[in-house]
């Protein structure tokens, strides 16, 4: 699904420039659930930014679901953003001006389909969320764990074969990020590829491949849960 | 994302703050209501001024006194004694008024004038008889109908002898004129005519607004002009004291005037659509920063920068010409109760409604298009780091 080769990425700042990512190289398989950890300040945000197209790199190669996107426009990337991946962030990100269906409907807008299906779809896959009686509620009338959950069928209602998550119980409690693990564990089984970025070892331990990085390099492989291996081609 | 989308998006991002979005589009509708009502009361105004002149005649001279020359009732014998060419000479005092009958009335420009106006050769009866010289003799409170105001007061019935209101005093009808048809302002089909004295009297005043001179030939006329020029120019020691110009002249410079005072109106309504404008930009910029992190999610999910850029602008835009919309419900209001309230004519335009919708588009287009861009250019990561 990912595979990357030294990819690189400097921040320009006062006094010279940042690298943010060293010569980065790996691979993770379709239908993993991967992590990526670190600590803050590891790169890993970084580095999820580049997975997902929203930053370009300064050097090194990425293929993405079997294409070379390593060169890939503004435009190019914001139609495989829609098409092929699915974002969850630490802190939501849900519109708020916007009902929950509204906001689950977001992507298939951008894919110009008609507003009574994707009005049906987005209503499905928030009923598979258990939220079907929420779903003309604005974010600030939900939970923690809702909004989370109401933002994972907005990253689901595309159906991209990539999940990318920022983080995705940073913002919940101990409890409630146990239930979106356990979501996303379940999405998992289902045959899609997640990606998971955080520094806890607890979120780590629940994925099949682990990427550890420090100081923008990727540390060699680790064993993940149940003794999976990512591949390190640095 | 389709264009239908795109509106839909840029309705609800004004819907979702409606009085914000009101108090911006102020400046667009009074803007645009602006422009509607000035251009109406300048044309109004123009209109008129421009009543009485036409369908005079081409030998008939006007002598018109400047701002603050007095110019009284003794003038008519004096253009007379020293201008042996003139034919006639009549005396007008301008004004207007509200004619009523029973419960219906109508505002109507009023000249005081003498039976030699019928002289000038511009009239024609349609029944009884103009002013005679013993309605000014013994002041007799007498009025001649334009075609129109006979028309309008009296449908087809004949009206001499009826009696209608008029500044206050009863008036006894006693003649109508047949109609001239529409010329470039208001003709005399829309007047009515009573005897200067009673005229003077009921308005308090000894002055007159104009001496019309009618010359037998266009070669008297221009002798005519030249010598009144010269005598008044001599006694009041400026030309522009009292102006001596034919029917053309004044209808010349009439025409020019009426422009220029439309356009100086028009212009200074479109001063404020312009503020109006600059108004939106100043809230499409906050709203742009205010919805970053709205920008980043979009861009995150599959908006290309094209898709936020034509977010903005239509938002601009059904700001604009919502606004443009309800400044034209305010004008039209306005040009009805500018009549009223100001008690001066308007003449409403529908190419003001035109200009004033292309111009609240343009405002919207200009304006908003560099807020669009500028939310177009955010990076989506520093979109979605954005805190707030």
């Amino acid at each position: 699904m990912i595979r990357v080769e030294h990819l690189t990425k400097d921040y320009p700042m006062a006094g010279g420039t940042v690298r943010a990512l060293h010569e980065v190289s790996f691979e993770i398989p379709t239908g993993s659930l991967a992590a990526i950890m670190g600590q803050s300040g590891s790169g890993k945000t970084t580095l999820l930014n580049l997975l997902g197209g929203l930053d370009g790199p300064t050097a090194g190669r990425y293929w993405l679901n079997g294409r070379d996107v390593s060169d890939f426009g503004v435009v190019e990337w914001s139609r495989e953003r829609n098409r092929t991946i699915g974002f969850v962030f630490q802190a939501f990100n849900l519109l708020p001006s916007m009902s929950a269906l509204g906001n689950v409907e977001l992507p298939l807008v951008y894919r110009r389909v008609a507003p009574r299906q994707r009005r049906q779809r987005a209503q499905a896959v928030l009923e598979t969320m258990g939220l079907a009686n929420r779903s003309h509620h604005r974010p600030t009338e939900l939970s923690g764990g809702q909004q989370q959950r109401v933002a994972i069928a907005r990253a689901l209602v595309g159906d991209p074969p990539l999940l990318l998550a920022d983080e995705p119980t940073g913002n919940l409690d101990a409890e409630t990020g146990q239930e979106i693990l356990d979501l996303l564990a379940a999405l998992h089984r289902q045959g899609r590829t997640i990606v998971i970025v955080t520094h806890s070892a607890e979120v780590a331990a629940r994925c099949e491949v682990v990427l550890q990085m420090r100081d923008g390099r990727m540390l060699p492989a680790t064993a993940g849960a149940d003794g999976g291996v990512a591949h390190d081609l640095g | 994302m389709t264009w239908a989308d795109s509106l839909r998006t840029a309705w609800a991002g004004m819907w979702s703050s409606k009085l914000r979005a009101l108090l911006t589009m102020l400046g667009v509708i009074i803007g645009v209501a602006a422009v509607i009502t000035l251009v109406a009361i300048g044309n109004g105004a123009s209109q008129a001024v421009a009543s009485r002149i036409e369908t005079l005649g081409t030998n008939v001279l006007f002598v018109t006194p400047g701002p603050g020359t007095p110019f009284t009732t003794r003038q008519v014998a004096y253009i007379r004694d020293n201008t042996p060419v003139a034919r006639v000479v009549v005396p007008l005092l301008n004004s207007g008024g509200q004619l009523s009958v029973g419960t219906s009335t109508l505002p109507a420009p009023v000249v005081g004038t003498t039976p030699g106006y019928q002289a000038l050769g511009a009239i024609h009866l349609a029944a009884g008889r103009f002013l005679a010289p013993a309605d000014i003799t013994f002041n007799r409170d007498a009025v001649v109908l334009g075609a129109n105001v006979s028309q309008a007061l009296f449908g087809a019935g004949n009206p001499v002898g009826a009696h209608v209101s008029l500044l206050g005093q009863r008036f006894t009808v006693v003649g109508v004129l047949q109609p001239v048809g529409q010329g470039p302002g208001v003709s005399q089909d829309n007047s009515v005519f009573i005897p200067l004295p009673v005229a003077q009297f009921l308005l308090s005043t000894q002055n007159l607004s104009a001496v019309l001179v009618g010359a037998s030939s266009p070669t008297a006329a221009s002798q005519a002009q030249d010598l009144l020029t010269n005598l008044y120019t001599n006694r009041f020691g400026s030309a522009s004291s009292v102006t001596v110009a034919s029917e053309d002249q004044v209808l010349a410079t009439l025409s020019a005037t009426r422009a220029t005072f439309t356009n100086l109106l028009a212009g200074t309504a479109l001063i404020s659509l312009v503020v109006g404008g600059i108004g939106i930009m100043n809230i499409m910029l906050v709203s742009v920063t205010e919805r970053t992190r709205e920008i980043g999610v979009r861009r995150a999910v599959g908006a290309v920068p094209e898709d936020v850029v034509l977010q903005f602008l239509l938002e601009a835009m059904v700001m604009s010409l919502t606004g443009g919309a309800l400044g034209v419900g305010v004008g039209l209001v306005l040009v009805h109760l500018a009549p009223l309230i100001l008690k001066t004519p308007a003449v409403f335009t529908p190419s003001a409604v035109v200009l004033a919708f292309v111009f609240s588009t343009l405002v919207g287009l200009v304006f908003g298009m560099y807020p669009a861009v500028k939310a177009s250019h955010l990076h989506p990561i520093d979109a979605l780091r954005h805190s707030g």
